[in-house]
C-alpha cells in the first residue's frame, strides 16, 4: 500500500512540473482548398479593353474585408465571359478553376443581374452536355446601374426545371461562392 | 452497487437445520415475503421463481410466499417484480428457511433511488435514475434521449443520432456527465457533439439535479448526470446477457451481449455493443444520410485482496459514426433561407440507405480507469482513482476535389486524472467527506483538415480540493460543503490575418464553491429538502477563442478573450411523499441565477465573405435567471393499474437586457396509463402501457432572437408491451414499443435540424433481453 501511494504521488509530482511546459505550436494547416480570389473577364468580341470584375480576400472568411472591384461595360456589346478562381493563400497561387473543371457534374455557376438589358449564356459543357458557366457570353444593350452576381453552387440538381437555362431556383445544392460587383453599362 | 444493496434489502433466516441432511427429504418449507425498500408494505403480485425447479411463486396480497416441498440443495431465486430490478439470490437450503426481501418498488414509480452510491450515501439533492429495465427496454436510443423520461431532462439534438441532455435549462458544458465516477472528457463544447458513452454498458443512469457539484471536477453548474456500470456480483458461476432490439424506423439493429464471473481470484465482466442504422424517416419522407453506427466494449476487473482492500480496474472503447442529414448541409444565408422555404429538403431521395457519407462524424473514445478502496475500518476508508482517456474528432464535411474524405475538424485530446478521497462515518450520525483532484487536458488540432481550426489547441491544469459534511438528526438532515479550484490554460491560437501567425493565451482560474442543504422528514414518508449552492464556471475555449463559420447555422462566431467567469447562485426545494400508499408525489422548484451568463448574441454586422454575407454573432456575458419546476405523480387505482403524470415547466430571462435566454426548452406534460398482470400462462410480469407527451411551443422567445420562429407544440403517443419468461437457465424480457403511433409530422424546438426537416415518424420497435 505504501509503495502504491508513493507511486502516486510521484505521478502527480511530476504532472504538476509539467504545467511549466507551454503548449507545443499548432501545425498551421495548409489552406489548399480555400477560394480567396474571383476574377470575372470579360473581353469584348470584337476587341477592345478587357474589363475585369475580381474579388479577393486574402485571409478567409475572418480578418481584413475584402476587395471588390467593378467595372464598366460599353452599351450594345457582346463579351466572352471567363472565370478564374485562385487560392492566393498559397505560391505559386492555386487554381481552384481546374478543380472546378474536374468535377463539372458537380458544379454550375449562375449569373444574376439588376441592369435591364445584360443577359448571360453559357459556353461549355459538362460531359451531361449541362452548362458549367466558366465560359460564359455576356451581352449589353441600352445604359444602365447596377450588380451582377456570380454564384457557384457544389452539387446542384442540374437537370431540374430551368438549371441548365441558368436559373437558380431549382438548382438546390450549397453556395460555395456568392459575389455581387457594383456594375455601369454605357 | 446492487450487491450492497443485497446486503441491505434481503434477509435470510434458516429456522432450523435438517437433521438428516442426507437424507433428500423434500418436506422443507420456503416461506418469506417481499416488501417495499422505503415504507417496508407488502409488494403484492411479485414473482419468486427458483430456477433449479422451474417453478415459482407469486405473492398474496399480504406479500407472502411459502413453499412446504423444498429439497437441500444450492439454488438461484430470482425475486422480479414490474419495474423493479430483478433480485438474484444464491442460496443454501439446509433446512426451514424464511426469506424477507425489499424490493425498491415505490421508488421506481418515481425514477427515484434510495441508495446512490456504495454504503447508502445521504443526500439532500434531488436525484433521480433509471434502471437496467428503463435502460434495455429502450436500447434504440442515445443515452440522452433515454433520460428524456425522466421529469425536468430533455435533450438538444442535430438529427437524430446526435443529442445531448438537457437539465433544468443547462446542457453542454454547464453540467457534468461521469462515466464510471470519471468526468467525460471530450468536446463538450460544440451542441452538435453527443456524449461518447455507451448507455448500454451502463445498469443505472442517474440525474442530480444539484446546486452545487462539489464532489467532481469539470464544469457543470449544479446538474449532474452519472452513468455506473454495477459492481460484479460475487457469484462463482459464469453468468450473462444478451440484448438484441430491431427498430422499423432506420431499419436498426442492435447487439449488446454481457458476460461476468467472480472467480475465487478475481471478478471480470465484459460488454460489447454493435448498433447500426440507417435513413431515419419523418411521417412522409426519408432523412437521407442520417445512419449512425456504434461498436463499443468495457471490460470491468475487480479483485478483492483483502477484506479491507479492494482493487477495480475499468476499460471502456466508444467508437461511433453519425450521419448528418444531407440537406442541412448548407453554403450561405441564402441556402439557409431556401432551405426554410422547402417542405422536403433538398437530396431527399425515395429509397432507403444504410450508407454514411459527409457530412459526418467519426468518433473514438477511450477511458482506462483504475480504483482502489482502502478501509481502515467500515465506516472509515481511503478511496484512489487514476483516469486516463483519449478522445479523437472527426467531422466530415461535403468537399471539393475528393477532399470529403479529409475530415474539416480533426481533434484529439487526451486528458489524465488523479483522486484521492477520504469518507468517515463518524458518531453521532456525522458524515464526512473530503478529497483532492488533479487532471491534465491536452487538447490538439490535427493540421490533416487544410482548414484554420474553429477552436486552439490547449493545454489546461486543474488541481480541487472538496470537503462535505452531513449530519442527520431524528429527522432532519443536515448538508454543507465547500470546494476550491485552481485551473491554469495554455492556449495557442492561429491569427485570423495574414501572415498567419501564433498568438499564445495563457488562463488563471480560481473558483470557490459551496453549497447548504436540509431535508426534513416530515412524517407518512413526506420528506422536504432545500439546497442552495453557489458555483462558477470558467469560459470554455471556444467561448474565448472561437472565431469562423459555423456552417450548420450560416453565421460567423466569434469568441472574446477577455471574458469572465460564469457564477451561478442556484436554489432547489423538493418535496416528496405518497398518500395512504395510493398517489406518489414529487415535486422540485428551482430559481437559477447566473451572473455573467455567457451566451452568443446576434450583432448588426454583416460580415461579407466569397460565399456572400453572414450574420455575426459574438460570444457574451449578462446576467441570466432561470425558474422552473418539475412534477411528477403516479397514481395506484389498483395493484394493477397505475397512471403517471409528469409536468416540467421552465423560464429563462436574460436580466441585463430583459429579453428571453434561447434554446429553453419548451414546457412538456407527459402521462402514461400502465396494466400490470403478474402471471398468465408461462408469462410472468407483463405490462401494457400507452403513453402520451405534449410538447408546448416554445413562446418565450423573441422574433429577432432566431432565424425561424418555434415550431408549434406537439403531441405523440406512444406504447409498450412486455413481458418475462423463465426458460430452463434462460430468463427472457421481451418488449415491443410504438412511438410516434398516429406518425405525426412535428418539429421540435430543441432539435438544430428543425430548420431543414420534420422530425421522426413512427417507429415499432422489438427487442428481447435473455439473462443467464
Amino acid at each position: 500500500m505504501n509503495k502504491f501511494l508513493l507511486s502516486l504521488s510521484v505521478i502527480a509530482m511530476s504532472m504538476l512540473l509539467f504545467t511549466g511546459c507551454k503548449k507545443d505550436d499548432p501545425v498551421i494547416p495548409n489552406e489548399e482548398e480555400v477560394i480567396t480570389t474571383l476574377n470575372y473577364t470579360l473581353i469584348p468580341s470584337d476587341g477592345g479593353t478587357p474589363v475585369v470584375l475580381s474579388f479577393q480576400d486574402l485571409d478567409g472568411d475572418g480578418g481584413d474585408p475584402p476587395v471588390i472591384t467593378g467595372g464598366t461595360l460599353a452599351m450594345n456589346t457582346t463579351y466572352d465571359g471567363s472565370l478564374e478562381l485562385l487560392n492566393e493563400t498559397e505560391t505559386p497561387p492555386g487554381d481552384i478553376t481546374e478543380e472546378v473543371e474536374e468535377e463539372a457534374l458537380e458544379h454550375q455557376f449562375f449569373f444574376q443581374t439588376s441592369i435591364g438589358g445584360v443577359s448571360f449564356t453559357y459556353e461549355d459543357t459538362d460531359t451531361n452536355g449541362n452548362p458549367i458557366g466558366i465560359l460564359t457570353k455576356v451581352t449589353t444593350e441600352g445604359s444602365g446601374n447596377g450588380t451582377i452576381t456570380v454564384i457557384l453552387r457544389h452539387e446542384p440538381d442540374k437537370d431540374a426545371s430551368g438549371v441548365s437555362n441558368g436559373d437558380i431556383t431549382n438548382a438546390g445544392g450549397e453556395t460555395d461562392i456568392e459575389v455581387v460587383f457594383n456594375v455601369e453599362v454605357m | 452497487m446492487l450487491r450492497l444493496c443485497k446486503h441491505i434489502t434481503i434477509i435470510i433466516i434458516i429456522l432450523g437445520l435438517s437433521v438428516v441432511s442426507f437424507a433428500q427429504n423434500c418436506n422443507l418449507t420456503v416461506s418469506g415475503s417481499v416488501n417495499d425498500l422505503s415504507t417496508g408494505k407488502p409488494i403484492i403480485f411479485a414473482n419468486i421463481f427458483v430456477q433449479e425447479l422451474q417453478s415459482g411463486y407469486v405473492t398474496d396480497s399480504k406479500g407472502y410466499f411459502i413453499s412446504n416441498t423444498m429439497c437441500p440443495g444450492k439454488y438461484h431465486v430470482y425475486i422480479s417484480h414490474i419495474g423493479c430490478e430483478t433480485q438474484e439470490l444464491y442460496i443454501n437450503i439446509s433446512g426451514d428457511t424464511v426469506i424477507t426481501v425489499f424490493l425498491d418498488h415505490n421508488n421506481h414509480l418515481l425514477n427515484e433511488i434510495s441508495i446512490t452510491e456504495e454504503g447508502g450515501e445521504i443526500t439532500t439533492e434531488e436525484t433521480q435514475s433509471l434502471n437496467s429495465k428503463n435502460i434495455t427496454q429502450n436500447s434504440n436510443k442515445s443515452l440522452a434521449s433515454m433520460l428524456e423520461s425522466i421529469s425536468g431532462v430533455s435533450t438538444i439534438n442535430n438529427g437524430s443520432g446526435i443529442s445531448n441532455p438537457v437539465v433544468d435549462g443547462l446542457y453542454g458544458n454547464r453540467i457534468s456527465i461521469l462515466n464510471n465516477g470519471v468526468v467525460q472528457s471530450g468536446q463538450q463544447w460544440g451542441v452538435d457533439h453527443s456524449p461518447e458513452i455507451d448507455p448500454l454498458a451502463a445498469n443505472r443512469i442517474t440525474v442530480i439535479k444539484g446546486v452545487g457539484a462539489l464532489e467532481y471536477q469539470g464544469s457543470s453548474l449544479g446538474s449532474i448526470i452519472l452513468v455506473e456500470p454495477e459492481k460484479i456480483d460475487i457469484e462463482p458461476h459464469l453468468h450473462g446477457e444478451a440484448r438484441y432490439f430491431f427498430e422499423t424506423n432506420g431499419f436498426g439493429n442492435g447487439l449488446n451481449l454481457e458476460l461476468q464471473q467472480y472467480s475465487k481470484i478475481f471478478g471480470w465482466r465484459a460488454i460489447g455493443t454493435i448498433k447500426k442504422s440507417g435513413d431515419n424517416r419523418t411521417s412522409k419522407y426519408f432523412l437521407r444520410n442520417t445512419g449512425n453506427q456504434q461498436a463499443n466494449i468495457a471490460l470491468q476487473f475487480e479483485k478483492l485482496w483483502n477484506k479491507n482492500w479492494l482493487s477495480d480496474l475499468y476499460f471502456s472503447s466508444f467508437n461511433a459514426d453519425y450521419g448528418i442529414l444531407r440537406g442541412s448541409h448548407i453554403g450561405n444565408l441564402t441556402d439557409l433561407e431556401e432551405a426554410f422555404e422547402r417542405d422536403v429538403p433538398f437530396y431527399t431521395q425515395d429509397q432507403f440507405s444504410y450508407s454514411i457519407s459527409a457530412p459526418y462524424q467519426k468518433v473514438n473514445h477511450l477511458l482506462l480507469k483504475f480504483h482502489t478502496k482502502y478501509s481502515i475500518s467500515e465506516k472509515q476508508w481511503f478511496d484512489f482513482t487514476y483516469a486516463g482517456q483519449y478522445n479523437l474528432r472527426k467531422e466530415f464535411d461535403v468537399r471539393r476535389s475528393g477532399r470529403s474524405d479529409i475530415p474539416a475538424l480533426s481533434l484529439k485530446q487526451s486528458s489524465n486524472y488523479f483522486e484521492g478521497k477520504y469518507r468517515n462515518y463518524l458518531t453521532n450520525n456525522w458524515e464526512l467527506k473530503a478529497g483532492v483532484q488533479l487532471s491534465m487536458v491536452n487538447n490538439t488540432n490535427l493540421p490533416e483538415t487544410g482548414i484554420l481550426p474553429l477552436i486552439p489547441d490547449y493545454n489546461a491544469y486543474e488541481f480541487g480540493v472538496f470537503g462535505i459534511i452531513s449530519k442527520t438528526l431524528e429527522k432532519t438532515t443536515f448538508e454543507f460543503g465547500g470546494r476550491y479550484d485552481l485551473e491554469n490554460r495554455k492556449v495557442a491560437t492561429i491569427s485570423s490575418s495574414i501572415p498567419r501567425e501564433i498568438i499564445r493565451f495563457e488562463n488563471d482560474y480560481h473558483n470557490f464553491s459551496g453549497m447548504v442543504g436540509i431535508s426534513y422528514q416530515l412524517g407518512d414518508g413526506w420528506e422536504v429538502a432545500y439546497n442552495f449552492g453557489s458555483i462558477s464556471r470558467n469560459p470554455e475555449v471556444n467561448e474565448l477563442y472561437s472565431s469562423g463559420l459555423h456552417q450548420g447555422v450560416a453565421g460567423i462566431e466569434e469568441g472574446d478573450p477577455d471574458l469572465g467567469k460564469e457564477i451561478s447562485f442556484k436554489n432547489t426545494l423538493s418535496i416528496k411523499g405518497a398518500v395512504k400508499d395510493r398517489l406518489f408525489f414529487e415535486g422540485l422548484f428551482y430559481f437559477q441565477q447566473i451572473n455573467n451568463f455567457i451566451f452568443l448574441n446576434p450583432q448588426d454586422e454583416v460580415r461579407l465573405t466569397i460565399r456572400g454575407a453572414f450574420p455575426v454573432f459574438k460570444y457574451e456575458q449578462t446576467d441570466a435567471r432561470l425558474i422552473g419546476f418539475d412534477l411528477t405523480a403516479t397514481c395506484k387505482l389498483t395493484e394493477q393499474f397505475n397512471i403517471t403524470g409528469k409536468y416540467s415547466c421552465l423560464n429563462g430571462h436574460d436580466l441585463s437586457n430583459d429579453i428571453p435566454l434561447v434554446y429553453m426548452p419548451p414546457n412538456n406534460l407527459y402521462a402514461d396509463f400502465s396494466y400490470y398482470i403478474p402471471k398468465f400462462g408461462k408469462f410472468q410480469n407483463i405490462e401494457f402501457q400507452i403513453n402520451s407527451r405534449l410538447v408546448f411551443e416554445q413562446k418565450n422567445i423573441l422574433p429577432s432572437q432566431d432565424f425561424l420562429a418555434p415550431p408549434e407544440s406537439y403531441y405523440l403517443i406512444g406504447l409498450k408491451a412486455s413481458a418475462e419468461k423463465q426458460l430452463s437457465k434462460l430468463r427472457l424480457n421481451m418488449y415491443v414499443r410504438v412511438e410516434n403511433l398516429l406518425n405525426e409530422t412535428y418539429r421540435d424546438y430543441l432539435n438544430r435540424q428543425r430548420y431543414f426537416a420534420d422530425d421522426l415518424g413512427f417507429n415499432l420497435i422489438v427487442g428481447i433481453n435473455i439473462s443467464f
